[in-house]
């Protein structure tokens, strides 16, 4: 298991704190731009733009793990299907506790 | 002003002792004179006596404490017109001694009116007791009867009067009233259940008297005494002559019973005060016939003379240590006025979470939505008599659900309606008061006798139910109690669960690690005992293709193939075996032991039988298991069986722990997270991961 370069949790909060560092973060896929990016609903309810090309087929929701490159959009190197039924509620809050109480934990 | 006219011959009435006319009256008097009373005692409160006259003849009396600062403020002085609301008349000796409890101020100054004389004191005694013990010894339970004196009267009461002379001349019967502390030679008072020798011992020597209650209640039905009500909160078996104001929030039935001592009926209902004290009523026989008929569920009355005793822990539903019984002296009276103060029923609502701890039998009242509702059927009761049962699945915002059983009258009733209303489409909110907890298979509630259903009910609480079930309620799955308290697999040692008499019902979630497979099933014999189970003991080989039980003794063709599954379960604290059943091992297994022996034995085929090994290990689940310390040759062991199993489902598993992090964090004030929810964190990171893993997979 490569550690060398761990991602952090995060939805679009979070995302605008952690510009340039590599990232994670589950989105519910809006739209495919034909053009290599993908709009999404972050966790906590706001659209990101994930830049990349997608390995194959999405499914409704999709972890994406990149390099943050702006305050709503990630460049993704890895796309993960999560499936077509998430419950997000419960990945928002690890997300805020990864990055607060529990920072110590993950990074 | 006709207001402050003197009731004509009110002293003669009042004196004179005559029962009929005095419940009614409320005299207009003059106080012709007040005087502190001199005790002996310093450090008891002051007492007044007051000289009471009605224009022709004055009558001594004496102030209750409470109406002291009437005196102190001048409002209650010499000359005051006054009129008597509550007081009791008492005959000490051969003086008859006003006691006044309320009374109205109408003037404050007036000048004498008249002028009264003292009324003659009656010396043929004799012929007037004779005549009040001719009063059937008026049970002194009607609730305007003078048995109640006021506590503010414990330092010594009334007829406790001074014998001093400095009341001098202003009161010219003094000369009778230093007689008090002789002897008295009359011997007739008249009797009652307090008996008159307590009325003599006091009289003899007054100074010692601490004793209030009884001679008071020697003269029966004296004036319109309002009761003195006290709160349910402070009855006690010591202390007689209460009366409790009460709305009656259950009525039971009319119940006939029969033992040792014949036949008998029985009637309990509920009483609620303007506090919020609770008590159970309960009479018996004649009691209960002048009672069931004469009570109405909702209506306020005042209750008195009944006996409070301590109440059995089986039969006690209610949040008091006491219950009361009324016996055929006991009076109830409807009470029309202050309806609206006293509250209609009381709750004590406990989250379904919280359910869990209570110990069996013990009372609760909860509120849920209703999720669902099984039909009615019959069982069969240990004395023979069948009775109808029906289960419903009850949940609320703790993210419990509790079953609830209805028996016999609720199952018909309400256990349709809600039935109707499930079949609908709604989920009615259901309240319920009185509810028996039960820990048969784990936690769960139960009506009894005593019970209350309310069928969405318009109290806050089901508002907020209903919002929240609404909103996600709905959705959220809740985790039974019944499948008991959320253990990790290393409580159950450090906790020593199943080490006491009873075994420890509890939940895991945990991964299934391993299973042996050497012996994963037996030979069963499939025989049916009475009409629900088989046999299930295991059958030998009879060596010609049969096999033979020997609790059956019979040799059979076929046998069942029962699961017995030995597993080690593990989670981040750590690892145990447990055993799995047939139903459970089942659900874990996903295929019944009959085809898994056929594919190991039959078809010899290794691969499809690894296969789904491959499948089940490694999975992780929601154990209910049984707890129960077994002693095998003298050694004891811990051993727990899986009663059931569930695939854990992530987002009720991820809730919870959130939930349980939540609470902890309330919990521990301090800066950094305590160390307890650092581990359900890491739990949690476990569930989503497993959830990413699962999904990967069915991808």
């Amino acid at each position: 298991m490569d550690t060398s370069n761990p991602a952090l949790f995060v939805n679009a909060e979070l995302l605008r704190m952690h510009v340039g560092r590599r990232v994670r973060a589950v989105i519910q896929v809006l739209r495919s731009d034909g053009g290599g990016s993908v709009v999404g609903n972050s966790t906590d309810g706001q659209q990101l733009v994930i830049k990349g090309h997608p390995p194959g087929p999405l499914s409704t929701f999709v972890e994406v793990i990149g390099i943050a490159d702006s305050n709503q959009s990630i460049r993704a190197d890895i796309w993960n299907n999560f499936g077509d039924v998430l419950d997000t509620a419960s990945y928002n809050v690890v997300c805020q506790l990864a990055n607060g109480d529990y920072k110590h934990l993950f990074i | 002003m006709s207001e402050t006219d003197l009731t004509k011959d009110a002293i003669a009435i009042l004196s004179g002792g005559d029962a009929a006319a005095e419940s009614d009256i409320r005299p207009v008097l003059q106080v012709a004179d007040i005087r502190l009373v001199e005790t002996q005692n310093q450090t008891t409160t002051e007492r007044y006596r007051i000289l009471l006259s009605d224009g022709s003849f004055t009558q001594q009396g004496m102030l209750a404490t409470q109406q002291n600062d009437l005196v102190r403020s001048e409002k209650l002085q010499k000359g005051s017109i006054v009129k008597l609301t509550q007081f009791v008349c008492n005959l000490i000796q051969n003086r008859m001694i006003v006691i006044i409890v309320n009374l109205d101020v109408l003037v404050e100054k007036c000048d004498p009116i008249g002028e009264p004389k003292p009324y003659p004191t009656k010396n043929d005694w004799s012929t007037s007791s004779t005549a009040r013990q001719a009063t059937p010894g008026q049970p002194v339970n009607q609730p305007a009867s003078g048995g109640r004196i006021p506590s503010s009267f414990d330092d010594g009461s009334a007829p406790h009067v001074p014998p001093s002379s400095s009341h001098g001349s202003s009161f010219p019967s003094s000369k009778n009233s230093r007689s008090y502390n002789t002897a008295n030679a009359s011997p007739k008072y008249p009797k009652t259940e307090y008996g008159s020798g307590v009325l003599r011992a006091h009289v003899k020597n007054p100074p010692k008297l601490s004793y209030h209650q009884p001679p008071h209640q020697t003269v029966a039905n004296r004036g319109p005494i309002a009761p003195r009500i006290i709160p349910i909160a402070a009855l006690n078996p010591f202390q007689g002559g209460w009366t409790i104001k009460a709305r009656v929030t259950s009525k039971g039935d009319l119940r006939r019973y029969t033992n040792t001592k014949g036949d008998g009926k029985v009637f309990s209902f509920d009483l609620l005060d303007f506090d919020g004290g609770e008590i159970k009523a309960t009479c018996f026989n004649v009691a209960a016939d002048k009672f069931h008929p004469q009570i109405e569920l909702g209506r306020v009355y005042m209750i008195s003379n009944g006996s409070v005793q301590r109440a059995k822990e089986n039969f006690n539903h209610l949040p008091n240590e006491h219950e009361i019984f009324l016996n055929s002296f006991s009076t109830m009276q409807p009470c029309f006025e202050d309806d609206k103060f006293i509250p209609h029923q009381q709750f004590h609502f406990l989250p379904i979470s919280d359910v869990e701890k209570l110990a069996r039998d013990s009372n609760v009242d909860i509120i849920g939505v209703v999720s669902s509702i099984s039909p009615s059927s019959s069982i069969l009761r240990k004395n023979g008599t069948e009775t109808q049962k029906r289960t419903l699945q009850l949940k609320d915002m703790s993210g419990r659900s509790v079953e609830l059983t209805l028996w016999s009258n609720f199952c018909n009733a309400e256990g349709q309606t809600l039935e109707k209303m499930l079949d609908s489409g709604l989920f009615p909110v259901l309240a319920v008061k009185s509810g028996r907890v039960n820990d048969f298979n784990g936690k769960s509630v139960g009506t009894t006798f005593n019970s209350q259903f309310f069928i969405e009910p318009d109290f806050p609480e089901a508002q907020r139910l209903k919002t929240w079930f609404d909103g996600e309620g709905k959705c959220t799955p809740a985790i039974p109690i019944s499948w008991g308290m959320s253990k990790t697999v290393s409580q159950i040692k450090d906790e020593k669960l199943g080490t006491l008499d009873k075994p420890d019902w509890i939940t895991v979630s945990a991964t299934l690690t391993y299973i042996k497979m050497d012996n994963f099933c037996y030979t069963a014999c499939p025989i049916m005992i009475g009409d629900h189970r088989p046999c299930n003991k295991k059958v030998t080989d009879n060596g010609n293709g049969k096999w033979r039980c020997e609790k059956c003794d019979v040799i059979l063709d076929k046998c069942d193939y029962r699961y017995i599954l030995q597993m080690q379960i593990q989670d981040h604290t750590g690892t145990t075996w447990v055993t799995a059943f047939q139903e459970s091992g089942e659900e874990i297994m996903g295929i019944s032991a009959k085809d898994l022996c056929t594919l190991k034995h039959d078809e010899q085929d290794d691969v499809k039988f690894a296969e789904r090994l491959r499948s089940v290990l490694f999975t992780k689940f929601l154990f209910k298991l049984k707890v129960k310390e077994e002693i095998f040759n003298d050694e004891a062991c811990v051993k727990s069986t899986v009663v059931k199993a569930e695939k854990v489902n992530f987002q009720t598993q991820s809730r919870y722990l959130l939930d349980s992090m939540a609470k902890f964090k309330d919990e521990d004030l301090g800066t950094l997270p305590p160390p307890k929810s650092e581990i359900l964190f890491q739990h949690l990171g476990r569930t989503l991961g497993n959830l990413q893993h699962q999904i990967a997979q069915a991808l």
